[in-house]
């Protein structure tokens, strides 16, 4: 192996990954990001959890157990980290609103209320008690969305049907993005002469121009709109992806798709290289640093046998919250889930624990203890400990 | 390959189907891959006509973070579809697309006039075969009449230069030629014949195979002198690198595989080895890159476009989300039209609104279906790096 390629290559294509890779690339590194398949961001609300423990996110952090990756980051860098999140996204035409001082709802699907920080503008509008009336629209053979959850919870709620001669979120999205479609709807819905405060949509209306496709409803109908997130396929985990990356990429990183890991080239205490099967040749990327943000179980980083749990790139030893026994508990929706802490367990410079290498750095899902469903932490911890892991390779490739 | 119980039925790969975003018939590739699977009965004759929607630009693979493949597992089932029912003309006719191409090239003159008059566009509508873009023309001169240079150079290739250039673009072919020729690389044109992914794409496996075996056995013997090959079609290459030891099951594949590089991957390759140092002059354009589905899959990253950046004055943005619709023969078929037109538009209205003056694809038929939608000139990688090093078909 001649030639370094790469100052650093990024396993995994979801948010930690993608966070750590544009501020790397926008410092003038020579970065390249390689993925086995599409992150589970695209399977998310594309909402951001920051902790959900307290009204106050970043209050809410020190409500965390020690162990929590959290805690290797200053409530500064998490500041940080959210700033330059909704910088980019503004860029990439997909704003956010909310900010790390205070928690706020999104509706669900069941109509139910869920906590998190950051929502999509298409979200913005999503009210935030019992007061606000609101008018829904749903699609004929849409099985993804049912608004009768929401208008049995909700009194002053009601709905109406369109038919887009699309079933499927996918599909919706799609012709929302057609002009001719957004102008037959809106003239559609004018009709309706809506009379309560909000408009809700399943989280369809675009995937492209979702903010402004929004907007235009809004002025159009002259009234609020906002999204509810759907199961997936979810279009707005899949903006939020497109949106990461596209931005990752025009800044200058080099993303491989279709690229498993199937083996690593090691000298003492350094990786050189991760090599992909393929069919014949076996091909090899080598780089000075390598960090690893393959996720967590669903993602493709860890795997579960019956009675450990492995890394699977770097065979990282791995934090195992005890027996399998352990792993579960009996009620399901407890969250008290001993899995949820599975992980590897880093460093202050987020390397492994108790692992060989020196130029290998860990961030996101796949930390031990982060417990994202408990805590309410998803994406957010992702962004923090990504920026983290960036200003750790700079300062270790110096 | 074939790993149906691995899905967790999450639906990235539906996210990821061109076909689905369109095409309400289609279930994509969950429901018509690993979900599917599972009823189709060795014995039982096949009912999913559907099957036969997927274009196999291979979208579903890449996304599925679980290892499932449901590409190959629809084209498994394409196959077995094939076998079991009556062929149409159109798919007969572009699974012996070579033969087809061979003839219309030999007749080129004759062929291209009929091809475009009213007639000739009735006919093609009734053999089922469209032409919402024009049909490519023939070219009378095909690679083939190639004179060979001689060389003494270390580096080596056969070139596998693909139905599309040989028979409709053969001067980007000689452009390639002299642009390896110029790195002082020994190039030579092994006998070769069509890759075999129409034949796969139109659900008949025993023409692929015997396109594939007579490749394999031809370029074989190449590669045991010393060549390299060197493919440019992107399509092409994701045949001889996957479906040849996939679902062709070709003896000689890993061999094949083993030595097989895109164009653009072993240009690197020679920089990065110090085997050359092209001195790239300026090349003013604006270029939409369109990143072809199969070059993405071949999980080689985007290697023309680590040469684009190299060239001065170059201004190139990538799409990579996009396919183009048209999927080689998938969207010439009458069935696929609306599909193909659809996402094709789609793919022009996201490059158009960067102001890109140019596009470019490594894939002939990317280039045919984007060029032919937008009005655009779209060009081979290859034709911009030939560009700015002033080479010309000629010399």
């Amino acid at each position: 192996m001649g030639l370094i390629q790469h100052d650093v290559i990024i396993i995994g294509a979801g948010v930690a990954g993608l966070t750590a890779g544009s501020i790397l690339v926008e410092k003038g590194y020579n970065v390249a990001l390689i993925a086995k398949g599409e992150p589970t961001a695209c399977l998310s609300t594309g909402c951001i959890d920051i902790c959900s423990l307290d009204h106050d996110p970043l209050h809410g952090v020190s409500h965390l157990p020690d162990e929590h990756p959290y805690h290797l980051v200053s409530r500064a860098v998490i500041r940080e980290s959210i700033e330059k999140f909704k910088e980019s996204m503004v860029q990439m035409g997909f704003p956010y609103t909310g900010s790390p001082e205070s928690n706020r709802y999104v509706l669900s699907a069941l109509g139910t209320f869920k906590t998190t920080c950051l929502v999509p503008s298409t979200m913005a509008a999503a009210p935030q008690d019992e007061k606000d009336d609101l008018h829904i629209i749903t699609f004929s053979g849409l099985k993804d969305f049912y608004p009768s959850y929401i208008t049995a919870r909700r009194k002053n709620a009601s709905f109406s049907t369109y038919d887009a001669s699309a079933s499927t979120t996918m599909g919706l999205a799609t012709n929302f993005e057609r002009e001719d479609f957004l102008e037959k709807f809106l003239s559609w819905l004018e009709k309706l002469n809506i009379q309560e405060g909000k408009i809700a949509f399943p989280a369809v209306l675009g995937l492209e121009s979702a903010a402004t496709i929004t907007q235009k409803i809004e002025e159009r109908l002259r009234c609020k709109v906002f999204e509810i997130p759907t199961i997936p396929p979810s279009m707005p985990g899949r903006r939020l992806f497109n949106a990461l990356k596209d931005y990752f990429r025009k800044k200058g990183g080099m993303i491989y798709w279709s690229w498993p890991v199937s083996g690593v080239e090691k000298t003492k205490k350094i990786i050189e290289a991760v090599t992909t099967p393929s069919e014949g040749r076996p091909k090899s990327l080598n780089a000075k640093v390598f960090i690893l943000a393959s996720g967590s179980f669903v993602g493709g980083g860890l795997t579960a046998r019956r009675d450990t749990i492995v890394e699977n790139i770097f065979n990282l030893p791995v934090f195992v919250p005890g027996q399998r026994d352990n792993w579960f508990d009996s009620d399901y929706f407890s969250l008290n889930h001993g899995i949820g802490k599975a992980g590897i367990i880093v460093d202050s410079s987020f390397r492994p624990k108790e692992a060989d290498w020196e130029n290998v750095f860990v961030c996101g899902g796949i930390l031990a203890h982060t417990d994202v469903l408990k805590n309410g932490c998803g994406h957010g911890m992702a962004l923090a400990t990504g920026y983290a892991v960036a200003a750790s390779c700079m300062g270790y490739i110096k | 390959m074939i790993n149906f119980e691995h899905c967790i039925r999450c639906t990235i790969c539906v996210e990821n189907c061109p076909v689905f975003r369109v095409n309400a018939d289609f279930p994509g590739p969950k429901q018509a891959g690993p979900d599917a699977q599972r009823f189709r009965m060795e014995k039982e004759k096949s009912v999913d006509k559907w099957v036969l929607l997927c274009s196999q630009c291979k979208r579903c693979n890449m996304a599925c973070p679980c290892g499932v493949y449901p590409a190959e597992i629809i084209l498994q089932a394409q196959q077995r579809y094939g076998l079991q029912h009556p062929r149409t003309l159109a798919h007969l006719l572009f699974a012996n697309n070579y033969y087809l191409s061979a003839l219309g090239s030999l007749t080129a003159p004759v062929a291209n006039k009929v091809a475009s008059t009213k007639i000739g566009k009735k006919i093609f509508h009734a053999m089922g075969i469209t032409t919402y873009i024009p049909f490519p023309k023939f070219s009378f001169k095909t690679m083939k009449n190639e004179k060979k240079k001689k060389s003494k150079a270390v580096k080596k290739v056969a070139f596998f230069y693909g139905c599309f250039i040989n028979f409709y673009r053969p001067d980007i072919g000689r452009k390639i030629i002299r642009l390896l020729e110029s790195f002082n690389v020994d190039v030579v044109l092994p006998e070769q014949w069509c890759c075999g992914l129409p034949a796969l794409g139109n659900g008949n496996l025993a023409i692929a195979r015997y396109f594939a075996q007579k490749n394999a056995a031809s370029l074989s013997n190449y590669i045991d002198a010393g060549y390299d090959v060197v493919y440019t079609c992107t399509s092409c290459g994701l045949c001889l690198l996957h479906d040849y030891p996939g679902i062709l099951e070709i003896s000689l594949a890993k061999k094949i595989t083993e030595n097989t590089y895109d164009l653009h991957e072993y240009i690197i390759g020679l920089i990065d080895d110090g085997y050359i140092e092209p001195q790239f002059t300026k090349v003013k354009r604006k270029i939409a890159y369109h990143i072809p589905c199969h070059l993405r899959a071949l999980g080689i990253g985007y290697p023309a476009a680590k040469i684009m950046a190299m060239i001065p004055g170059l201004e190139y943005e990538i799409f990579d989300d996009t396919c183009c619709g048209l999927n080689g023969s998938y969207g010439f078929k009458k069935t696929n039209e609306e599909t193909a037109v659809q996402l094709g538009t789609r793919a022009v209205s996201l490059i158009k609104k960067t102001g890109a003056e140019n596009i470019m694809a490594d894939c002939g038929s990317c280039r045919m279906q984007l060029g032919g939608l937008s009005g655009m000139d779209a060009l081979d990688p290859a034709e911009i790096i030939c560009e700015s090093l002033g080479i010309t078909e000629g010399k």
